[in-house]
């Protein structure tokens, strides 16, 4: 082992030590729980700081892992992902009365677990890092130890995460059987060298893959568990549930695509993950409009926001992966706003978060009301906001690609995605409050997360060249 | 002021005085309603500025502005002003005061948010005027949207979130398509030269294959494809239904914005984008846009007549005049489309200024109904004054604005398509029975209900919204030299004539 290969994750290595600390605390200074939020806090960031600050050197831990840029992409998303779902979830855990450090230390390993997947390179370190992400989460879901939906999501979470793990390890060993290795260097280097359509064992092992990472990313026909576990969860759960799996699984995915060559094997490859592109966007947009609890609500928009992200990599190409991972940071940013600010706008968590509970609240509470529009704008792809930059790029990709049909199939779900995100806008500004005002709080880390993320909306969707920029580079490594 | 960013000052002045007043206290309210005043009117300064320094010889855009914005995808901050966009921009840093004038009494609640939307709509509408970048044009095209939606929604009338609704997704129907439109655009142009561009400037110069038959045509279907957004905005007849509930649903301010300003930009758009850029394909469309132009005119006279609602009649009647716009553009000719830019003004004029009478009136009785009316001629004089004026620059009386206008489109259509002028003559005709009827039903007949004795006439501040347009109704109508000079080596330019 090198002394490089420890630094190269030593982000890594501080979540993990942080997340022991967190959990040991609770046990012998159960009076610092106040603080765990903030701990969590600082060790995303210190985190953050070490890999900007630290080197890129490629292939380590004799090339299981890369940390590489695109690695410190997802990382750096992740990571802030981390952050804001850290200072949002304390008021909420203290309001449910669930302030207790298991709930920092299982996500400060959830997004170790997500870290390493994003930088895996080998097919068993995929499968450690997605079952690290996956395992914590589960535990996550069902936080609410006494609340019966809370439960089911965690149960859900865990039947059909435990299905969509063993697909995937099939699929690794059908992968392995069929090139006798687990590096996805070496995987595409078999690829390259022989013809696939008579090779059952290869494409069976790759259909499993990819069947296995759907379950993750909730693409159709794979999508079933999202609604209920993105109700069930407590809210700061599914902030970080709804974005950083999908993200770095999307990721994971994209280096499967680049290493298993897709020209070699596009005939198939393309028409199949148009369709699962295609079929996510329209059954998510469609199901979201007949939603009446947002959560679910969402759930569905993010269903069809995966089937958005995929077109970039079904376009594949500098474009289509840069347009992919711009897409993954817009969508961190909506999402994460719109889920502080439902778990502000919430009085009890076994009830629904229903839409109609936001009536009036536009001109009560201003300011979270103004985030959760800015977000769902950005989610329904309107100027000027990240997300409207995000299905741009993607749908140009497509474009240059030869494939403007499937812009097209975009921009038409787009348009019906319109109707229920701006829905949410007109509860919010245009009914009137119920006779029985809802009794919301405001807690100032909620508003600093809402206000940040609506800020980066905006600020990334006028000057994209910042995200722009790091995708591109992080692209380019995909594509040596 | 640097030459170089008079336009981004223009464009960006009130959105970024909207932003501002979002973080002061919902209570200032005299503040709210003066800052949106004062910005509106600096963006007005800065507009008049332009026209100072424009120089009308020159074909090329004026007062340019290029900076990087995405340079690998060849998307840049690209503003540019000719003589179309100026008379344009004029119109709407010129209506948008007015608006704030006519609202100052009229808007009691939400003040705030609605100086705000307000003023976010104008740099949405500034911009979209001024862009010569497409990527640039879709954001501020879109832009314009989220506001007037809250400005329907939020201050509208009874039917509001209906005709809200309908006007968001509409807009974004047509406008989805063009953004495909213009990503294929621009990948056409790397095909052809080689980079990355959204350059305006840059498309000038691709020439988008025609191919055979409408699927299989790539300039056809990239056409469809901007021509569906402007279409659904102008609107052209069988698009049309989100304009009546749009107008009449929305608060005086926002009708006279969206007629005034925003069905305009569906007639420059295509002025601008679809007559240069794809040539054969305008030929080809032509005899359908005069066929839809004529069919709504007629069609929006006819509706308008039978109306007894005096906003839905002055919105029909928008039907009417905008395909007058769309006969001048496509009929094709310099004079005719001078006259459908001047008719653009025009209708801004005239039609923004019914809006704002039959605003005035309803604030008085809370209703719009014509048959409530009569005799008004008696007890508000100057009212009745202003709104004959308004009514016979819409009608066309010579020595008016409209009458230029529709005698450029007529005259300069007839020569080509003489069977589409005599149509479309007969809306002029229409045009007069259907709004001099509306003024003898509410101004001239006794006074039939004991509520309209009573009536105050124009406050100052209403007469103060409405007085630049009855100055420039007749300016125009006496002196249009002094607009169409402006604009007529830009058209010359984009018609190729």
């Amino acid at each position: 082992m090198n002394p490089s290969d420890l630094t190269a994750i030593l982000p890594e290595l501080v979540l993990v030590l942080a997340g022991a600390i967190v959990v040991l605390a609770d046990a012998f200074a159960p009076g610092l729980r106040p603080r765990f939020g903030v701990f969590a806090g600082l060790s995303a960031a210190g985190a953050l700081a070490l890999r900007w600050t630290g080197p890129l050197p490629g292939a380590v831990w004799s090339g299981a892992l890369a940390v590489d840029p695109l690695a410190r992409f997802v990382d750096t998303y992740v990571l802030a992902a981390l952050l804001l779902v850290a200072v949002m979830a304390d008021p909420y855990l203290k309001r449910t009365k669930a302030r207790y450090g298991e709930f920092y230390g299982l996500l400060l390993w959830s997004a170790v677990g997500a870290m390493t997947l994003a930088k895996a390179d080998s097919l068993v370190v995929v499968f450690v890092g997605l079952e690290l992400l996956s395992i914590t989460l589960y535990v996550l879901n069902a936080f609410h130890r006494d609340s019966a939906i809370s439960l089911e999501a965690g149960w859900k979470y865990l039947v059909v995460g435990a299905f969509a793990s063993a697909l995937l390890l099939f699929g690794i060993a059908l992968l392995y059987g069929a090139t006798g290795t687990f590096s996805l260097r070496a995987v595409a280097q078999v690829v390259g060298s022989r013809p696939l359509a008579g090779n059952p064992l290869l494409l069976a092992g790759l259909a499993l893959l990819l069947a296995g990472f759907a379950f993750k990313l909730a693409l159709v026909p794979f999508h079933a568990w999202a609604p209920d576990v993105y109700q069930g969860s407590p809210t700061p759960v599914t902030a970080f549930l709804s974005v950083v799996p999908k993200g770095v699984v999307l990721v994971a995915l994209a280096r499967a695509v680049a290493s298993v060559a897709p020209q070699a094997i596009t005939p198939r490859w393309v028409p199949l993950l148009a369709a699962v592109a295609i079929a996510s966007q329209v059954l998510g947009n469609l199901v979201a409009i007949s939603q009446r609890d947002i959560k679910r609500m969402l759930a569905y928009s993010g269903i069809a926001h995966m089937g958005y992200a995929l077109v970039g990599v079904v376009a594949f190409g500098l474009d289509g992966i840069a347009g992919a991972l711009v897409y993954l940071a817009a969508y961190t940013f909506m999402n994460i706003a719109a889920f502080a600010v439902v778990s502000a706008f919430s009085e009890n968590e076994d009830e629904p978060h229903l839409i109609n509970d936001l009536a009036g609240q536009g001109w009560q509470r201003p300011f979270l009301s103004f985030a959760l529009s800015i977000s769902m704008f950005s989610l329904a792809g309107i100027p000027p906001t990240v997300g409207f930059v995000a299905k741009f790029l993607v749908f140009r990709a497509a474009v240059n690609e030869g494939m403007a049909w499937l812009a097209i199939v975009g921009v038409m779900n787009s348009l019906v995605s319109v109707f229920f995100y701006v829905r949410v806008v007109y509860y919010l500004y245009m009914k009137p409050l119920p006779r029985r005002a809802p009794d919301y709080s405001e807690p100032w880390p909620v508003r600093i997360v809402a206000g940040v993320c609506a800020l980066a909306i905006v600020i990334l969707g006028m000057f994209p060249a910042l995200v722009l920029g790091a995708g591109e580079l992080a692209a380019r490594t995909l594509l040596r | 002021m640097p030459t170089d960013s008079l336009l981004s000052a223009t464009i960006l002045t009130p959105g970024l005085v909207g932003l501002l007043l979002l973080a002061t206290p919902r209570e200032a309210v005299r503040l709210h309603r003066w800052a949106g005043l004062a910005a509106s009117l600096l963006a007005l300064g800065f507009a008049a500025t332009a026209w100072a320094r424009f120089d009308p010889a020159n074909a090329a855009f004026q007062f340019v502005e290029a900076r990087q914005w995405l340079p690998s995808v060849g998307i840049g901050y690209r503003l540019g002003m000719d003589g179309i966009s100026l008379v344009l921009v004029l119109l709407t840093a010129l209506l948008q005061p007015i608006v704030f004038i006519s609202s100052w009494h009229q808007i009691h609640e939400k003040v705030k948010g609605y100086v705000v939307c307000m003023l976010l709509l104008e740099t949405g509408i500034l911009g979209a005027f001024l862009a010569t970048d497409l990527f640039l044009f879709y954001v501020f095209w879109e832009l314009m949207l989220v506001p007037m939606y809250f400005i329907i929604g939020v201050w509208g009338g009874e039917r509001r979130i209906y005709a809200a609704v309908k006007f968001v997704l509409f807009t974004l129907a047509g406008s989805l398509l063009m953004l495909v439109a213009i990503i294929y655009l621009s990948f056409a142009y790397h095909a052809q030269a080689g980079t990355w561009s959204f350059a305006y400037e840059d498309m000038l110069k691709l020439s988008v294959p025609m191919g055979q038959g409408f699927w299989h045509s790539p300039q056809m279907l990239l056409f469809a494809g901007f021509a569906m957004a402007f279409a659904i905005k102008i609107p052209v007849f069988p698009l049309h239904t989100w304009l009546p509930d749009a107008h009449t649903e929305a608060p005086t301010g926002g009708s006279i914005i969206l007629a005034g300003v925003l069905l305009k930009l569906g007639t420059y758009g295509l002025l601008r984008f679809n007559r240069p850029l794809f040539p054969q394909a305008w030929a080809a469309a032509t005899p359908l846009f005069l066929t839809l132009a004529v069919i709504g005119i007629i069609y929006g006279a006819l509706v308008a007549w039978a109306q007894r609602d005096m906003k839905k009649l002055v919105a029909y009647s928008s039907v009417t005049h905008m395909g007058f716009i769309v006969l001048g553009l496509f009929a094709g000719t310099l004079a005719s489309t001078q006259g459908a830019l001047i008719q653009m003004i025009n209708h801004g004029l005239s039609t923004g200024a019914l809006f704002l009478l039959v605003g005035v009136i309803y604030d008085r009785r809370h209703t719009r109904l014509i048959e409530d009316f009569g005799g008004l001629a008696a007890v508000m004089p100057l009212y009745t004054g202003a709104f004959l004026l308004a009514t016979f620059a819409s009608i066309g009386l010579p020595g008016l604005n409209g009458f230029v206008g529709e005698f450029l489109i007529l005259t300069g259509s007839f020569a080509r398509y003489p069977a589409a002028v005599v149509l479309a003559a007969t809306g002029i005709v229409l045009g007069a029975v259907y709004m001099l009827s509306l003024i003898q039903r509410v101004f001239w007949n006794a006074i039939s209900q004991p509520e309209n004795r009573t009536l105050a006439d124009l406050t100052w501040q209403e007469a103060l919204a409405f007085a630049p347009l009855g100055i420039l109704m007749v300016w125009i109508g006496v002196h249009p030299g002094t607009f169409l000079s402006l604009s007529e080596t830009a058209v010359r330019r984009l018609i190729g004539g």
